[in-house]
């Protein structure tokens, strides 16, 4: 627990954008801001956005920048705290007893033993109280769990401290910093989110976008880089059900290298679409005007 | 001290404008700005979206208070909401709902009193909606507004304790085993956990419909009320969400919001084109996954069959039940009304129900906790 995020923080929005730049994340004024903001108030921060605009991946770069641990609770329908906060290991709990009974060892102190740590599995959020400000904490497609999850986050992102009856009460030294990202499949509760700094991340603009490509393909050429771009915001004006993600754009890129070409022609783009267009309905929609999706600005 | 009072006033003025913001926000939109280099104004604006805004419609709001009160200018002349079609002559935007049956414009303009006057009124409970007096229609939708409903319900990955479950309940058995080393094993058995599925509603309320589309609306009130996870949407030419509109506790209100937010109440249909705004806006996105959709339209569909044919078959694959509710079926739900779009979307539907008369909302109200 040497760190002290306090010294780590970036000391401007400025010096924030390029630590995450160097980590090969593109992030924009306003995503900065709310971050650095975050970190200074120790307040959870809430994006959302479209699917693939890099909302995790912020998160994943957040902690590569400060040398934080990142830790990731994807939630889903059904999750529980069980799997959330922690678990007691029972088989080996009832292993110990067994072993305790052999040997006839039953005094307190060997019973009390049984609900020692070595017992206890932690789950993401119990590993990030007790991690602090070394971790990132990422609460994945928060929008997935159930009302009654997002009650029980808010109490945690209160306080962060778990009470664990055989235990005591674990309350961090100090605050991990928190990423909650949403599909927006569902509106989350008011509640939650006044809790958090908000932020919604959109599209990239097409220089913007060139940027991203050129820091995360690096080695895939320009002009293929621009035509890939341009396509990709064609495609999103389209009245597409899945419009594609700069995931998708980075996945073209790759696919595209995969084949060797180094331009994007129609039939360059019907052998690779897959990539992009995810939709039975939009794949058609797309196939029908592919000439004039890659056509030259 | 005064840059402070600026920003406060920031938060006012956002507040005047129907954004919520509270003072909670405002504290933390002032730290956040004394953490950043307050003469900025583009880090000022950055930190007031961050701290102030939650959720994304608001964010146009946000940028243009924030352009008047930081830059000046002036706002714009409040355009019409863009997105809003003509309304017809005669038709007003904000109908009320619960007074304006049909059959009631015979220059009786007294408003309907839904007390204890129509209280004495006799119930038929297999009289269509539409033979209906205005009185009988207030007194069924008072019965309606009672009526429990139940959403239907789908198994989940959780267990629970259930004495005659067909599996049995390890970890608790360990549990037990350890605390009471020496009693003998009870055996506990566990079984699946239900917990209600979505429902979604969508209603026709155009102009054929119109004997039927506001006692629909009530049962989706009392269903709202009922359960958590419905989701109510109207639609004549256009599709419109109507689910936070009746979230109030006063039914009358409630539909009165509800009505408030259709534009087009007791126009044309076009079934096909809203299914698909449907499927593109919401269903796509989850909104149905795993639910069961409620139709409940008459079939008269003035688009393409070939486009609600194709909507349906969608909306299909991103549901769990489909079920058409046609007043015009009647009593007999067995065989399809006649109608193109009923033949359209035929092939599609789980199920058909009628609801044209309140023991058959009651008996649908029934079967639907069965139906997942």
């Amino acid at each position: 627990m040497s760190d002290q995020p306090r010294n780590e923080t970036p000391a401007s929005v400025a010096d924030l954008q390029a630590q995450l730049r160097s980590a090969g994340y593109l992030a924009s004024r306003g995503l900065a801001t709310a971050t650095l903001i975050g970190m200074r108030l120790g307040r959870p921060i809430l994006l959302e956005g479209e699917v693939g605009v890099g909302k995790t991946e912020m998160a994943k770069c957040l902690a590569q920048i400060g040398g934080r641990e990142l830790i990731r609770l994807q939630c889903y329908e059904g999750i529980d705290t069980y799997q959330a906060l922690y678990e007691w290991d029972y088989a080996r709990q009832m292993l110990h007893v067994r072993a305790l009974s052999e040997s006839e060892l039953t005094d307190a102190a060997a019973v009390s033993g049984l609900y020692g740590p070595e017992f206890l599995i932690e789950r993401p959020l119990l590993s990030a109280i007790k991690a602090g400000s070394s971790a990132v904490l990422l609460i994945d497609e928060v929008d997935r769990a159930d009302d009654e999850f997002e009650a029980f986050l808010l109490e945690l992102l209160s306080d962060f401290q778990i009470t664990i009856p055989e235990i005591g009460t674990v309350t961090a030294a100090s605050r991990p910093m928190v990423v909650l990202t949403s599909n927006r499949t569902r509106e989350l509760h008011d509640a939650l989110k006044r809790r958090c700094l908000y932020h919604w991340i959109g599209y990239p603009s097409f220089e913007e976008e060139i940027e991203i490509v050129r820091l995360r393909a690096p080695d895939a050429v320009a002009t293929l880089a621009h035509k890939v771009v341009a396509a990709v915001q064609r495609l999103r004006d389209m009245d597409l059900a899945k419009p594609p993600g700069i995931a998708e754009t980075l996945d073209w890129v790759d696919a595209l290298g995969v084949l060797g070409t180094d331009d994007l022609d129609a039939a360059a783009a019907a052998d690779t679409i897959g990539a992009v267009i995810k939709d039975r309905d939009d794949l058609e929609l797309v196939e029908a005007e592919l000439d004039r999706v890659v056509a030259d600005a | 001290m005064e840059f402070v009072a600026r920003l406060v006033g920031f938060g006012h003025a956002l507040r005047d404008e129907g954004l919520p913001v509270g003072s909670d926000d405002v504290v933390t939109f002032c730290s956040a700005v004394s953490e950043l280099t307050p003469s900025d104004l583009e880090d000022v604006y950055w930190s007031g979206r961050t701290t102030l805004v939650h959720r994304r419609d608001h964010l146009p709001l946000y940028d243009e208070v924030f352009r008047r009160y930081f830059l000046g200018h002036q706002a714009p002349a409040k355009p019409e909401p863009s997105e809003s079609e003509p309304i017809a002559q005669g038709q007003s935007g904000t109908l009320n709902v619960p007074h304006s049956e049909p059959g009631t414009q015979t220059g009786d303009d007294r408003p309907m009193v839904l007390g204890r006057q129509a209280s004495g009124v006799d119930i038929q409970r297999d009289k269509r909606f539409a033979e209906c007096t205005p009185g009988e229609l207030a007194a069924l939708r008072r019965i309606m507004a009672q009526v429990r409903l139940e959403p239907p319900r789908r198994r989940t990955r959780r267990r629970r304790r259930d004495p005659s479950g067909a599996r049995l309940d390890i970890r608790r058995m360990a549990r037990d085993a350890m605390r009471l080393s020496h009693a003998a094993p009870v055996l506990h058995r566990v079984t699946r956990a239900e917990r209600a599925r979505p429902l979604v509603l969508i209603l026709d309320i155009s102009g054929s419909m119109a004997d039927y589309s506001r006692n629909l609306l009530q049962f989706a009130y009392s269903m709202r009320r009922a359960a958590q996870r419905v989701e109510v949407f109207c639609f004549g030419t256009r599709l419109t969400r109507i689910t936070p509109a009746l979230d109030r506790r006063n039914p009358d209100d409630a539909m009165k919001l509800a009505a408030g937010r259709v534009l087009d109440w007791d126009g044309g249909t076009r079934i096909g084109v809203s299914l698909d705004t449907f499927i593109r806006r919401w269903g796509r996105k989850g909104l149905s996954r795993g639910a069961t959709v409620v139709i409940c339209s008459d079939g008269l569909d003035r688009g393409e069959p070939a486009a609600l044919a194709d909507a349906m078959e969608r909306l299909g694959r991103l549901c769990h039940r489909t079920i058409w509710m046609n007043p015009l079926a009647g009593d007999d739900v067995e065989t399809l009304p006649n109608t193109l779009g009923m033949m359209a979307a035929g092939p599609f539907i789980d199920s058909l129900e009628s609801g044209h008369d309140l023991a058959s909302l009651e008996r649908f109200a029934g079967k639907l906790p069965h139906v997942g």
